[in-house]
């Protein structure tokens, strides 16, 4: 008799162990993944289409969404799209423009991040941004707010409606896609939590005053004028704020783990619209 | 027999702690400086392995500063602190270098 309820404790120990273990990173695909996320936030929030997770925690909060919605009717972006048309529109020293590395769209979203095979590495938009401006004599940007992040602004507003891609080609874009996914889930900083602790299994739950956003989506926004910031910021820069809130030392801002981590996050948003730029809390 | 081995017991606490007050054991430049050095040795390797946590190095600049205000313990009970920091992002890091999709999601 002791046996036998040794036999089922094992072999519910052992269902139940291979059910919930965690996943190492290679161990599913990215089809797998897209699919893993979205499963688990339509469990989560059932009734929530999945294009309205583009709008971050306000796709699942009725209140935060009412004052989300008052905002947003004198969007204070809107004169960093203008200023950013400007910085479009005026021609380097060299007297070519922006245009000239983007085919004269600045409707560019859908086509960043993507893998450049050539180089061997994830080409984010900022960072394209900057490599037009070296080409043309031009001094770099500061990646996190400023000058780069209204030109963002510009051309995410130019791109509302696209859905991103993030195709992973072949294997080296795997492996990056990979990185970026060990990035969101590797527990880091004093506090030992992971992106995933507060956006996907902690999604909806209220952290002092504010409620935490679900991962899906999360890329899809930027750049963000973000009300505790007073001013428009890149996605960057909210990564390294989210790295300093688990007491970790951030990364810099389009180095290689963060442009891996895009990379990941937004092929996670597959078929969600980018509708940038944004306002949020 | 049992209060005089207490009575030993105290005196002999109130000795140390006097000979510590007095300084017999203070803490110098030079005790302080190995335990600044091996803490930036873990800090650097932590770093390495792409894990560094967010005060580690706020945390040796303060061990510098009690140092140079000659407050070597205060400065060395920083830099062990520190030190342990950087290990044990050392350690976090070596064990979440396969980290994936987590067990709850499915």
């Amino acid at each position: 008799m002791k046996l036998k309820k040794l036999a089922i404790a094992a072999v519910c120990a052992f269902v139940a162990g291979s059910v919930y273990a965690d996943k190492k990173t290679t161990e599913t695909t990215p089809a797998e993944d897209v699919n893993t996320y979205r499963d688990y936030f339509m469990k989560r929030f059932p009734g929530v289409p999945l294009e309205e997770y583009a709008n971050g925690v306000y796709a699942i909060d009725k209140v935060s969404r009412d004052n989300w919605e008052a905002v947003e009717e004198f969007p204070p972006y809107e004169p960093m799209i203008e200023d950013g048309e400007t910085m479009w529109n005026t021609p380097f020293a060299n007297g070519k423009t922006y245009g000239s590395c983007f085919n004269d769209d600045p409707a560019q979203r859908k086509n960043y991040p993507h893998w450049d095979d050539a180089r061997k590495t994830v080409v984010t938009l900022p960072m394209a941004i900057n490599e037009c401006r070296t080409a043309n004599g031009e001094k770099p940007l500061k990646y996190k707010k400023g000058a780069i992040a209204n030109l963002l602004a510009y051309m995410a507003y130019e791109s509302r409606g696209q859905k991103p891609t993030a195709e992973i080609p072949n294997d080296d874009a795997l492996a990056a896609y990979n990185k970026g996914k060990q990035v969101y889930f590797a527990r880091r900083g004093q506090f030992n939590f992971n992106c995933a602790s507060c956006h996907m299994q902690s999604a909806g739950q209220k952290a002092r005053a504010d409620i935490l956003s679900p991962a899906l989506g999360h890329t899809t926004g930027w750049p963000v004028y973000r009300s505790k910031w007073g001013e428009l910021g890149t996605l960057h820069r909210r990564y390294g704020g989210c790295m300093k809130q688990m007491r970790a030392a951030p990364y810099k801002a389009q180095g290689e783990e963060f442009r891996n981590l895009e990379y990941f996050m937004t092929h996670m948003n597959k078929d969600i619209e980018f509708n940038g730029p944004s306002a949020r809390k | 027999m049992m209060t005089s081995i207490k009575k030993t017991l105290l005196s002999a606490a109130a000795a140390a702690a006097l000979a510590i007050s007095s300084g017999a054991f203070a803490a110098s430049q030079a005790d302080f400086d190995a335990a600044y050095a091996a803490a930036s040795a873990e800090l650097k390797k932590a770093k390495s392995m792409g894990n560094a946590w967010r005060d580690t190095g706020k945390m040796l600049k303060k061990a510098e500063a009690a140092a140079k205000e000659g407050n070597f313990g205060k400065a060395i009970g920083i830099a062990r602190d520190a030190k342990f920091q950087a290990q044990a992002a050392q350690e976090q890091a070596a064990s979440q270098a396969s980290a994936g999709n987590p067990g709850y999601l499915y």
